[in-house]
């Protein structure tokens, strides 16, 4: 077997990419009963395709052996690999075992369109050689370009728990409310008038990890990022309270682990967003799961002094594999992809959506028309996204007498940050602040439900 | 008082003053004791402590009682006589928080007062005075060698000192250099039917963490932090898969469970492990997941759950307890088995039975397990729940002394 789940290093000249070319044009001279197969991993979702998982397929490829196959794992994921005399249902049985553990993910459920498999390619090597070639010699091209880019940017270290102790500590030393960003949930009401219902308060990770971990991905180890969570909670309750914002929101929205919500700093927040506005705490379902009991003596707690709570982050598998009735949160947020969008997707979500009320979602991560239009279809009417904050600040434009100074980008990104010299540019932070009525376009419904 | 003014007052020392305050006006006043401190340390962590302390908020904020949170973790509430119903429905609310607690199933098995201990302010007023003293006399003891310098946080808090991303990473260095050998156990998962002797299905193979703590970090609370404790775990599967392929005892001849995170069996370690053992054993290992690491990412379990499932292996979702495996549908996360932590406080209430009897049937009584089963009554519990399988200290000791009866003869024979 050739390959292994190590990618070739950018500085190899022999790369997985090479030996492949190098073996298609090898095998020309023996094409009987060759087949090769093309597997398109790379089209997986980004968290199908890590390390841990190839390495499983590979483990899965494994009766390949039999058929004297050799195996290339390119540096997209992708895998091909050649075989001699095997009967193509044999090889189709490997195919389907891998097919199977990817059964969640689109590239194996949505369709096509036109009717071709999109997650591997079958070569019949004697008559369809040349095909494949061309294949080999593609792919090698895209690798080499791949690697080029590569060079100019350095892999990221991953997070450690010594590098995440020198990240806690460097918190400390930063203007950290300068990372916080908000961004608006809108409700549409009678005749699409959108009105803000709460605006969501986070910090934008990319900032943070460029301000003091410049060179580490913090979001790769699960485990450390939740402690890495817990701390900035702190930093963002703090934030909030030393802003200096005009106009505050109907409420604000912070996501915040089940722990902080006993802690002092939380205490000390409350207390003073009480008589300004409203509060939405958010929640992930992993934090809340790890300790049902405090959630439920908490969230009691925070409704009794009239809080919300939103159960954030959920995805078609959670819907679908978790009862999510049973959290009884006040709130969901259900994250827009256009996976929703498939058919049969849809399908599967809309009697869950309805069963928790389909008027305590609200549709994140709406960047586009057509995230609105299929959340609008299945009958939710809250929505949060860039395409909401574009159109909010177009209108806000429109209200703003200074706006012939600014670009729409730049009224975007100011609205979404509570410090800094962005902030400081607008001639206008009451209205900044302040969240416009506006109308938001609604198309024809019936061509909405495939988005 | 006497107490230096630059140094706030400790809480032992305002419960002394306000006792003597209460001196003219004790009657219709009751106390109530929280022995917080005999809960389990992960079930202690600052933010239960102060969740059991906002409990009694309300009735402060009315001025109807006072609180006082000791610093050995204990707490006091203070209060008049007329709020007594509300301060019974607090207690009920902290029996239900720290429901998976061994300190609740004490006061279930009769120990009166091993979680609250009630005072009548008026009748047992001499008796309240002594406590504040003694406890005054406690805190001072116990700050007493912090003054003299640094303020350690080992000294501070009970369990030892919490884990902190610095201290994880001093401990997985450790831990990747010590010999686990002698580390790891075995418990057997049995069947145990009414008056029958348990007949063993397969053996857990596991480090305990609690010898694991005492040798290479004794002053450290390592559940201090849930997710740095998980990310520990993670270090310690990979040790622990290390050693079964490398040991060539029996360990590794099928029959056995082992306690994994689903990113270690995406890892090189796994396919590791899984090259070492035959085909034919792999339906007789069971892979043990953590609830919390399951949720943490639906798909990667997904993922793991079809691969291992298509190797053979059966999978099992640890930690349950009459709380959470409600919330865990297990034939819908396609597991094999489910694990339920075994609390005496389980049989004490019949909602919470009715709750747990209809959660097992779902879950298959034949697919639950119950484990830590330390006494006949957890046995007795289970059986009532309908369930066949169980695990822990009791069931060890019926193993052993049935090896040592049989046994018994042959040795005789021998001398």
């Amino acid at each position: 077997m050739s390959a292994s789940p190590q990618r070739p290093s950018a500085q190899e000249t022999e790369t997985q990419e090479s030996l492949l070319l190098a073996t298609a044009q090898r095998v020309g001279r023996v094409r009987e009963g060759r087949i090769a197969v093309h597997l398109h991993l790379s089209r997986l979702r980004p968290y199908n395709r890590q390390d841990g998982h190839l390495r499983i397929v590979l483990r899965m490829l494994d009766p390949l052996i039999h058929y004297r196959g050799q195996i290339f794992l390119l540096s997209n994921s992708d895998i091909v690999f050649i075989c001699a005399d095997a009967q193509r249902e044999d090889i189709e049985t490997i195919i389907y075992r891998v097919r199977a553990l990817y059964s969640k993910d689109p590239l194996t459920f949505a369709d096509s369109g036109d009717g071709r498999d999109r997650f591997s390619t079958f070569y019949d090597l004697e008559v369809q050689y040349h095909g494949f070639l061309a294949l080999a010699a593609r792919l090698n091209d895209e690798a080499q370009k791949r690697q080029k880019e590569a060079r100019k940017s350095p892999p990221l270290d991953a997070l450690t728990p010594e590098r995440l102790g020198d990240i806690v500590d460097r918190l400390e030393e930063v203007d950290i409310a300068r990372l916080v960003r908000r961004q608006a949930a809108v409700s549409l009401g009678e005749k699409n008038a959108a009105g803000a219902i709460f605006q969501e308060y986070f910090f934008s990770m990319a900032d943070l990890q460029r301000a003091i971990a410049p060179g580490v991905n913090v979001l790769a180890n699960r485990w450390l990022f939740q402690h890495l969570s817990q701390a900035l909670d702190q930093y963002m309750l703090r934030s909030l309270q030393r802003s200096d914002l005009r106009v505050l929101p109907p409420a604000i929205s912070v996501n915040l682990n089940v722990a902080t919500l006993t802690s002092p700093g939380f205490k000390a927040f409350e207390k003073w967003i009480e008589g300004r506005c409203g509060l939405v705490v958010e929640a992930q379902v992993v934090d809340i799961f790890a300790d049902l009991g405090s959630y439920f003596f908490t969230r009691d707690r925070l409704r009794a002094a009239g809080h919300r709570v939103l159960l954030d982050g959920l995805t078609p598998l959670t819907m679908q594999f978790l009862d999510i009735t049973m959290y009884d949160a006040d709130l969901f947020k259900l994250n827009w992809s256009p996976d929703l969008a498939d058919p049969s997707q849809t399908r599967e979500l809309k009697p869950l959506l309805d069963e928790l009320g389909i008027d305590r979602f609200v549709l994140g991560r709406c960047d586009s028309e057509t995230a609105i239009q299929w959340g609008l279809y299945q009958g939710i009417s809250s929505f949060q996204g860039r395409f909401v904050d574009a159109m909010s600040s177009a209108v806000a434009m429109g209200q703003c007498p200074k706006a012939a100074a600014c670009t729409l980008a730049q009224c975007t990104a100011r609205h979404s940050v509570i410090a800094g010299p962005q902030r400081g540019e607008c001639q206008n932070l009451p209205l900044l602040d302040s969240f416009p009525k506006f109308k938001m376009p609604r198309r024809g419904q019936g061509k909405a439900g495939n988005g | 008082m006497a107490e230096n003014r630059n140094q706030p007052m400790s809480q032992e020392a305002l419960l002394l003053d306000y006792l003597q305050r209460l001196d003219k006006h004790r009657a219709g006043r009751k106390a109530v004791y929280i022995h917080l401190s005999g809960l389990l340390p992960h079930n202690r962590r600052d933010h239960h402590i102060r969740l059991a302390a906002n409990t009694f908020e309300t009735l402060v904020k009315a001025l109807h009682g006072q609180i006082f949170v000791l610093s050995n973790t204990d707490l006091l509430f203070l209060f008049k006589v007329a709020v007594s119903a509300e301060v019974e429905a607090a207690l009920v609310k902290l029996r239900f928080l720290f429901g998976d607690d061994p300190l609740l199933a004490d006061e279930m098995a009769g120990r009166q007062g091993a979680f609250v201990t009630w005072y009548d302010v008026d009748k047992n007023y001499d008796d309240l005075i002594q406590l504040a003293r003694k406890l005054v006399a406690e805190q001072e003891r116990r700050r007493a060698p912090t003054n003299a310098g640094k303020t350690g946080p080992a000294q501070r808090r009970p369990g030892g000192e919490p884990l902190n991303p610095r201290l994880l990473a001093k401990l997985e260095d450790a831990l990747c250099r010590a010999d686990l050998t002698n580390l790891l156990r075995r418990q057997s998962v049995c069947v145990v039917l009414p008056n029958q002797l348990p007949q063993p299905i397969f053996s857990e193979v596991f480090v305990s963490i609690s010898d694991l703590r005492a040798t290479i970090a004794p002053t450290l609370n390592v559940a201090a932090d849930p997710w740095l404790f998980q990310h520990l775990t993670e270090t310690l599967d990979r040790r622990v898969l290390a050693l079964l392929v490398k040991n060539d005892d029996r360990t590794l001849s099928g029959d056995i469970s082992i306690n994994l995170n689903v990113a270690t069996l995406l890892s090189p370690e796994f396919l590791a492990f899984d090259d070492n053992i035959s085909a034919s054993m792999r339906g007789t290992v069971v892979l043990e997941l953590q609830k919390t690491d399951l949720y943490a990412d639906l798909g990667a379990y997904m993922f793991v759950r079809d691969f291992t499932h298509e190797r053979g292996y059966r999978l099992c979702i640890d930690g349950l307890n009459h709380l959470t495996l409600p919330f865990v549908d297990r034939e819908r996360l396609g597991a094999d088995m489910v694990k339920i932590v075994w609390d005496a406080d389980m049989a004490r209430n019949e909602t919470l039975v009715a709750q747990l009897t209809e959660a097992v049937k779902r879950s298959g009584p034949a697919r639950t397990i119950l484990c830590r089963c330390d006494d006949a009554r957890a046995i007795e519990f289970g059986q009532r729940l309908g369930l066949t399988l169980f695990q822990g200290r009791h069931i060890e000791n019926v193993l052993a002394a049935e090896r040592a009866r049989k046994a018994g003869p042959l040795a005789a024979r021998r001398r």
